[in-house]
C-alpha cells in the first residue's frame, strides 16, 4: 500500500508554511493592538501622569 | 544556515515590533514629558519631621504662579493634611515622607503613585486640570491599620480655591463650622480659639 503512494521530495525553500504565517501575523497584529490600547489609551490617557 | 524566507519575515516583524516598544516609551518620555520617580526629594531625618519647615506642618502652598507644592506626611495611618486641596488647571509637586514605616503614596485610579519611606522625601509632579475628587490611598503594608489608611485629593475651581479653599483656611472654618451646629455660643468661641 505504502509503495502506491506517490511521494515527492521538496526542498527546503519550496515549502511554504501559509498556515504558521497566518498564525503570527494575526498574533502579531493583536500584540499591536494590545500595545496601542495599553500604552496610549490605559498609561497616558490615565491622568494625572507624574511630570517631573 | 539556511533562512527560510517566512522565517525572515517573522524576524524583522519582532524586530520591527521591539523597536516600536522603545519608540512609544521615548516618545511618553519626551513629548508627553513622563518621568520616573528617584531619589530628587533628598533625604530627611525621620525622627525629627517637626523640625523641617515642610512638614511640621503638612499643607498646601503657592510655589509659583500657577505652581503648588504639597508636603504631605504619610504616618500610621493617616495623610496629613487631609484633605489635600489645590487649585483646577495648576501644578502640583507633591513632597511626601514618612516618620514612621513604609507607605504607599497613590492617587487612586491615575499614575500619580509612589513608595513613601522614612528618611527620604518622594518629590512628585502633576498637572491637574478639571475640578475633581480623588482618592489617596497607601499600597504597602504598614500596619494592622493599614487597609483604612486613605486620604483624599480635592482639585478645587480656581475661584473657589482663591476665596479660601487652602488646606490652612479650612482647618481654620472647619471647627466654628462643627460648633455652630451645637448651636451653643460658647462653644463656638472656645473651638475658634483653639485653631
Ligand atoms: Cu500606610
Amino acid at each position: 500500500m505504502t509503495d502506491e503512494q506517490p511521494v515527492r521530495e521538496i526542498g527546503h525553500d519550496e515549502f511554504d508554511p501559509n498556515g504558521t504565517l497566518a498564525l503570527i501575523l494575526i498574533y502579531f497584529l493583536i500584540l499591536v493592538g494590545m500595545w496601542i490600547f495599553m500604552y496610549f489609551v490605559e498609561f497616558l490617557g490615565n491622568e494625572l501622569t507624574v511630570i517631573g | 544556515m539556511d533562512i527560510h524566507s517566512y522565517e525572515k519575515i517573522w524576524l524583522v516583524l519582532a524586530v520591527l515590533l521591539i523597536a516600536g516598544f522603545v519608540s512609544t516609551v521615548t516618545y511618553g518620555a519626551t513629548a508627553v514629558g513622563v518621568q520616573m520617580i528617584d531619589d530628587d526629594g533628598g533625604t530627611i531625618n525621620a525622627n525629627a519631621l517637626d523640625e523641617d519647615p515642610r512638614f511640621s506642618n503638612p499643607r498646601v502652598e503657592q510655589v509659583g504662579e500657577n505652581h503648588y507644592a504639597a508636603y504631605v506626611v504619610a504616618q500610621q495611618f493617616i495623610f496629613r493634611p487631609d484633605p489635600i486641596t489645590v487649585p483646577a488647571n495648576s501644578t502640583v509637586t507633591f513632597y511626601v515622607t514618612s516618620p514612621d514605616v513604609i507607605h504607599g503614596f497613590e492617587v487612586v485610579g491615575t499614575n500619580a503613585n509612589t513608595m513613601v519611606v522614612p528618611g527620604q522625601v518622594s518629590k512628585l509632579t502633576v498637572n491637574v486640570d478639571e475640578p475633581a475628587e480623588y482618592g489617596i490611598l497607601c499600597n504597602e503594608y504598614c500596619g494592622s491599620g493599614h487597609h483604612t489608611m486613605e486620604g483624599k485629593l480635592i482639585v478645587k475651581p480656581e475661584s473657589e480655591y482663591a476665596q479660601g479653599g487652602s488646606t490652612d483656611r479650612l482647618r481654620h472654618s472647619n471647627p466654628v463650622r462643627r460648633a455652630s451646629g451645637t448651636g451653643s455660643p460658647t462653644r463656638r468661641l472656645s473651638s475658634g480659639q483653639l485653631s
